[in-house]
């Protein structure tokens, strides 16, 4: 049989075969160096809703024209933002019923209380039967990311600005952040 | 974390193996062929294997994607566009796998001219993942895109373990027609990962109607990662070489024992037609030792933080809000780790297969072994199939089986799977004297370009036979 006769030579055209067919052709693996992953999350932040009362202040029952109040974000310390946000895009809305308007800021804060950004907005007055919505949307870009890195609290202040209008209504707030990581 | 997707990308295409043993089924003249059916049809008396090289099998498989798909150099399009475009297009049913068997020992003796016994031990690792599209696409793309639809995390289904199976196997010629054959097997589990039957959605939803852009939906969440023989490993005052003991006492007493069978048939329909069946590893491992359990579960929504506005005098403490939803969120979504005995099925696997035989040949005469119409040629059909958590796993071979002398026989071989429709396989086994050489590759026209493959098995083994 010829095969019998010529078996080292057919296991060696196999062996041949296998080894040096066997190959890895039209990639690079140095690409490896390039791949980051590239995560864009939704993230709603603080909300509140508030009306007429919350401008009063229990002790002395007067009215305040200002209200604040500071929520830790603690997120903003962990790793996966230190190390791999690039850039933030915030969304901050409010549906204002009160026939007054608002002066807002809201203050992204360090642990030392050093404002880092400051977004102030001006609430316009609506009324019951027509909600009005005031939204601003802020960009933090790549070379401003480190403001959001540094802070770690966030300040909503409220200021009414009193008008001759009766004090009635309610004051909605949403939030959101769409963060950019590059992994 | 780059270092990390790098090293599970090419682990993906580097050391995935599968399992289907289609070139070594039926292979009269092989030992190994009583692996995958104890009561195959044989021609030999007797057989040991060199240790540690009687066989040495390993195969790769993924059913979606090759190397080529992310790495190529021909496209404009780059890499990270390459990785989303292909999670995309993979589907929650895609899978990646590895196996690897290396027999330790290996012998058998004809008992009479009706019965075989055989025995060994044989070391082996099986890696099962499909493709946890979900989670996967989370965490690459993030929610931006996905409002409004769930992610589900009844994707995640993987199972791995690594074992040593010591067997002992009979094979019996009831009759002219008929040879029966079965194999009890000892196992003896190293590690063992599991992670099957998960749920639970991760939803952000639009909110138009408040309180806030989003609602963040945890719904159901119920996913459990059970471990054994690991936890002793991640033991970091451990020293290598006591971790090498620790492993090596493992391999032999771990503590996670199991049995299972293996059976088999053989009937003769005809002059040349031969139908044949077999199951193997309808087994049982109870994981007892170095037990592990990873428990994530819970259900919670948030639409965000929401500050009170209380009076708060200079210097005053503000509300700890963070806290307060940290604690929510941890009261809900519970993150456990327990120590529970659990229980494993081995990857039972079907085989079944009708041949056709033709060209007869005269062997030689000898009482003691069962006389055997034999043919050079042997034409046939397989079917292969391996229980994976959610369901069988087929291949369909189309073989020519050709025996140049007694000592030279090859295997031509093409199979249909999950893997490829271009799967030749070509199996050689030489004899010189008593000592037997195979080899035996799949997908040979995978190696013109390995990175464009998705599958690759080979086997290959060292060991004497004899024929009285």
């Amino acid at each position: 049989m010829f095969l019998h006769a010529h078996f080292n030579k057919v296991l060696f055209l196999l062996l041949i075969f296998l080894g040096v067919t066997s190959c890895v052709k039209d990639v690079d693996l140095n690409q490896t160096k390039d791949i980051s992953l590239q995560p864009k999350l939704q993230t709603d932040l603080l909300i509140f809703d508030v009306d007429e009362n919350d401008f009063i202040d229990p002790e002395t029952n007067r009215l305040r024209t200002v209200i604040k109040d500071t929520v830790r974000l603690e997120f903003l310390d962990d790793s996966y933002i230190q190390d791999d946000l690039d850039k933030v895009e915030f969304s901050f809305k409010y549906i204002n019923t009160f026939p007054q308007s608002f002066d807002t800021s809201i203050y992204l804060l360090s642990e030392n209380d050093n404002t880092q950004r400051r977004i102030d907005l001006k609430v316009q007055p609506g009324s019951q039967d027509s909600p009005k919505t005031t939204e601003i949307i802020d960009f933090v870009n790549t070379d401003e990311i480190d403001q959001i890195k540094r802070s770690i609290k966030m300040v909503v202040e409220i200021t009414v600005l009193p008008n001759s209008e009766a004090f009635e209504g309610e004051l909605q707030f949403q939030s959101k952040g769409l963060f950019y990581f590059v992994f | 974390m780059r270092v990390i997707i790098s090293i599970l990308i090419l682990l993906f295409f580097s050391g995935l193996k599968a399992q289907n043993k289609q070139l070594l089924y039926n292979v009269s003249a092989l030992p190994q062929t009583l692996m995958s059916n104890p009561g195959a049809n044989i021609n030999f008396d007797g057989h040991i294997g060199i240790p540690f090289f009687s066989q040495i099998s390993l195969a790769v498989g993924s059913s979606g994607v090759n190397m080529h798909d992310i790495f190529k150099t021909s496209n404009n399009q780059g890499i990270n566009a390459r990785i989303t475009s292909t999670i995309q297009r993979l589907t929650n049913q895609d899978y990646f796998m590895v196996n690897e068997q290396l027999e330790i020992i290996s012998l058998g003796w004809r008992l009479n001219k009706d019965n075989y016994l055989s025995a060994g031990v044989y070391q082996e690792t099986d890696v099962f993942a499909y493709f946890p599209k979900d989670p996967m696409t989370l965490i690459n793309e993030g929610n931006n895109d996905y409002i409004n639809v769930p992610f589900d995390f009844g994707d995640v289904s993987f199972t791995g373990e690594v074992l040593n199976v010591y067997h002992l196997g009979l094979n019996k010629k009831i009759n002219k027609k008929l040879t029966l054959g079965a194999r009890l097997k000892l196992y003896s589990g190293i590690f063992n990962v599991e992670s099957t039957d998960n749920s639970g959605t991760f939803t952000t939803r639009d909110t138009p109607n408040g309180p806030n852009y989003y609602g963040h939906y945890a719904t159901g969440i119920n996913v459990r990662v059970n471990t054994s023989g690991y936890s002793s490993l991640k033991d970091e005052n451990t020293t290598v070489q006591e971790a090498t003991k620790d492993l090596l006492k493992k391999s032999f007493f771990g503590g996670n024992f199991g049995m299972g069978i293996d059976l088999g048939a053989s009937y003769r329909l005809d002059e040349n037609f031969t139908v044949t069946g077999s199951i193997q590893d309808f087994g049982v491992m109870y994981q007892r030792a170095d037990v592990e359990n990873y428990l994530y579960y819970g259900t919670y929504e948030t639409s965000g933080l929401e500050p009170l506005f209380p009076e708060v005098p200079a210097g005053g403490k503000a509300i700890p809000y963070w806290d307060i939803f940290e604690d929510e969120v941890d009261a809900n979504l519970k993150d456990e780790t327990v120590h529970e005995s659990y229980i494993t099925w081995r990857p039972l696997k079907i085989n079944t297969s009708l041949q056709y035989g033709f060209g007869e040949t005269v062997g030689p005469c000898n009482y003691l072994r069962p006389m055997r119409r034999r043919f050079e040629n042997i034409m046939g059909i397989q079917l292969f199939g391996v229980m994976r958590p959610r369901g069988l796993k087929y291949a369909f071979t189309m073989f020519y089986d050709r025996k140049f002398s007694p000592d030279l026989r090859m295997k031509l071989t093409y199979t249909l799977d999950d893997f490829s429709y271009t799967n030749v396989g070509l199996l050689v086994s030489k004899k010189i004297k008593n000592f037997n050489l195979y080899l035996a590759a799949d997908n040979l026209f995978g190696y013109f370009n390995l990175a464009k493959s998705q599958h690759q098995a080979l086997q290959m083994g060292l060991q004497f036979i004899f024929i009285k």
